[in-house]
């Protein structure tokens, strides 16, 4: 599994393209809706959007990975995998972390820019768990997009993977928080990977561990995504 | 360890297409074995079958005595599967690095890049290479693992006379290293040249099975021919020795196993008009067996 990683990592580093505007979208995204919506006098809501928002990169870059690797498959590359050693669950779970790599400058360039030009102030322990749960908390994302990019077409998995993202975000209350909703779908929200997610950097910033519900729900949705993920890998190599 | 690969019955289900129609086919180890057919005989869905990418509807596939997938899980068998191409942004030792870790006794890198005849190229990205360099970079990959099987669909179609000839040397190399070789091609020159045996596939079934020079002989080993001159071929069929009939561009072409035979009733008859007398090529022979309208189980002779 470590040689896939290796590759995978490596071929991600040669497309500074991809990088660059995996990360930059959501770090202007970011610097747009708290400057220039004129909420940015309460502080409360600088460092929870940029907790949300950075949540949102996070699931982007996460999820992005999907079409590449659906661009991997028209190359015929999985059958080829498929014919190595590397059984499934390696192979998926290789994949989902190489992915990673592209998630973390996102992470990191929005807390950066929350700090730096947003003044949001907090304890160094806090930093550094948000940079570890907004990390290792997109996994899940990780497995969905990899899931669509292994089932569906390049294009089809673009596609998908933004209609996904929009969803989770605005469900989630990755972009509004969840209070402005009505009641029912605050309730939907709750339940949506995107809201276990972002709650474990809303929690960090309040000051306390994440709440057992969110981390049920976030393992629930790893859990289905990973086995979502397995299961369209085991179908992309067949021919018929 | 005998390797078996015992392909049978399949029909895919929800389809009038039954690519694999009640395939038998054993293969020993160390043999290198050419599977022929026409487009759509099914050879691509029998290696599918091989290597566990596919399930048989019906039937066993095994491979060195185990479920395909296993055999694949235990580093057995190593491919070059039709149109795949390598993926961007990795160079070509990086490649055969990776492919040769995830074996457990792979060939060393610089041995598998050599037999493959990629070490002068082994630093360049193999997005920026051009086909036949390509291929032999799927080469490399297939062979990385030093697997006992290596299954090869179509390794030469894009390749030009020259450099397919080149391709072959390195097959043949990998081949004698006791590996079992099995291959798929259009060019019957090609399976006549590189392999101990050629197995013939047509609607899903082998249909021959055997040296090039059995198979040959199986399809009539002279060939005789005729102008018709706007005659019909009508009784040429019963001929003595004469086991096949075919019109092309206004000629007869009588499949024969007995030349002198056929030739002397010919000139009986009064039909000698611009007489032709060969030896069927191995084409002739791959011609009225994959026949759209040849019967299956025609022939089948042992190796």
């Amino acid at each position: 599994m470590f040689p896939y990683i290796a590759l995978e990592i490596r071929r991600t580093l040669r497309d500074p393209t991809f990088l660059v505007f995996g990360t930059g979208m959501p770090l202007m995204m970011y610097l747009l809706f708290t400057n220039l919506g004129g909420s940015g006098s309460y502080d409360d809501w600088k460092a929870a959007s940029m907790v949300g928002m950075a949540a949102y990169g996070a699931l982007g870059s996460a999820m992005a990975i999907g079409t590449g690797i659906a661009s991997d498959k028209s190359l015929g590359w999985l059958q080829q995998l498929r014919i190595t050693p590397l059984d499934p669950w390696r192979a998926v779970t290789g994949r989902a972390i190489s992915s990673s790599v592209t998630v973390l400058p996102t992470v990191l360039a929005i807390l950066l820019a929350g700090g730096l030009v947003n003044g949001v102030r907090l304890a160094a322990w806090q930093w550094g768990a948000l940079v570890l749960l907004l990390w290792l908390g997109a996994l899940p994302f990780t497995l969905l997009g990899i899931g669509n990019g292994y089932r569906l077409t390049p294009q089809g998995t673009g596609v998908v993977n933004v209609a996904c993202l929009m969803g989770f975000a605005l469900v989630g209350g990755l972009w509004f928080p969840l209070g402005v909703f009505p009641g029912w779908l605050r309730a939907v929200g709750g339940f949506t990977p995107a809201h276990g997610f972002a709650d474990l950097g809303w929690s960090t910033i309040a000051g306390h561990a994440p709440g057992a519900g969110s981390l049920a729900v976030l393992a629930g949705w790893l859990l289905l995504f990973g086995g979502y993920a397995v299961m369209s890998y085991r179908r992309s190599a067949r021919t018929v | 360890m005998e390797f078996t690969a015992a392909v049978k019955t399949f029909g895919r289900a929800g389809s009038t297409v039954r690519a694999v129609d009640g395939m038998d086919l054993t293969v020993g180890r160390g043999e290198t074995v050419a599977l022929l057919g026409r487009n759509g005989a099914g050879k691509s869905t029998a290696i599918s079958l091989l290597l566990g990418l596919n399930d048989p509807d019906s039937g066993t596939v095994r491979l060195l005595g185990r479920a395909p997938d296993r055999a694949v899980r235990a580093g057995l068998a190593g491919a070059m599967l039709q149109d795949g191409r390598p993926i961007p942004r990795v160079t070509v030792g990086e490649l055969i690095r990776f492919v040769a870790a995830l074996y457990p006794r792979p060939l060393p890198v610089a041995e598998a890049l050599a037999l493959a005849g990629v070490t002068e190229y082994a630093d360049r990205r193999v997005d920026k290479l051009s086909g036949g360099q390509v291929q032999r970079v799927r080469f490399a990959v297939a062979l990385a693992g030093d697997p006992e099987l290596v299954v090869l669909d179509e390794p030469t179609a894009a390749l030009d006379v020259e450099a397919r000839r080149a391709f072959w040397v390195s097959i043949r190399s990998f081949a004698e290293r006791g590996r079992t070789v099995l291959f798929s091609t259009h060019h019957l020159e090609e399976a006549d040249g590189n392999a101990d045996r050629i197995v013939v596939l047509h609607r899903g079934r082998v249909v021959a099975d055997g040296s090039g020079e059995a198979i040959k002989r199986s399809a009539g080993g002279g060939l005789v021919s005729i102008d018709l001159a706007g005659r019909s071929t009508a009784g040429l069929e019963s001929l003595p020795g004469v086991v096949g009939v075919e019109v092309r561009g206004g000629r007869a072409l009588l499949r024969t196993d007995d030349s002198d035979a056929t030739v002397v009733e010919l000139a009986r008859i009064g039909a000698v008009r611009g007489l032709q007398v060969g030896r069927a090529t191995l084409e002739d022979a791959f011609l009225s067996l994959t026949a759209p309208t040849a019967a299956a189980d025609q022939v089948k002779e042992a190796a």
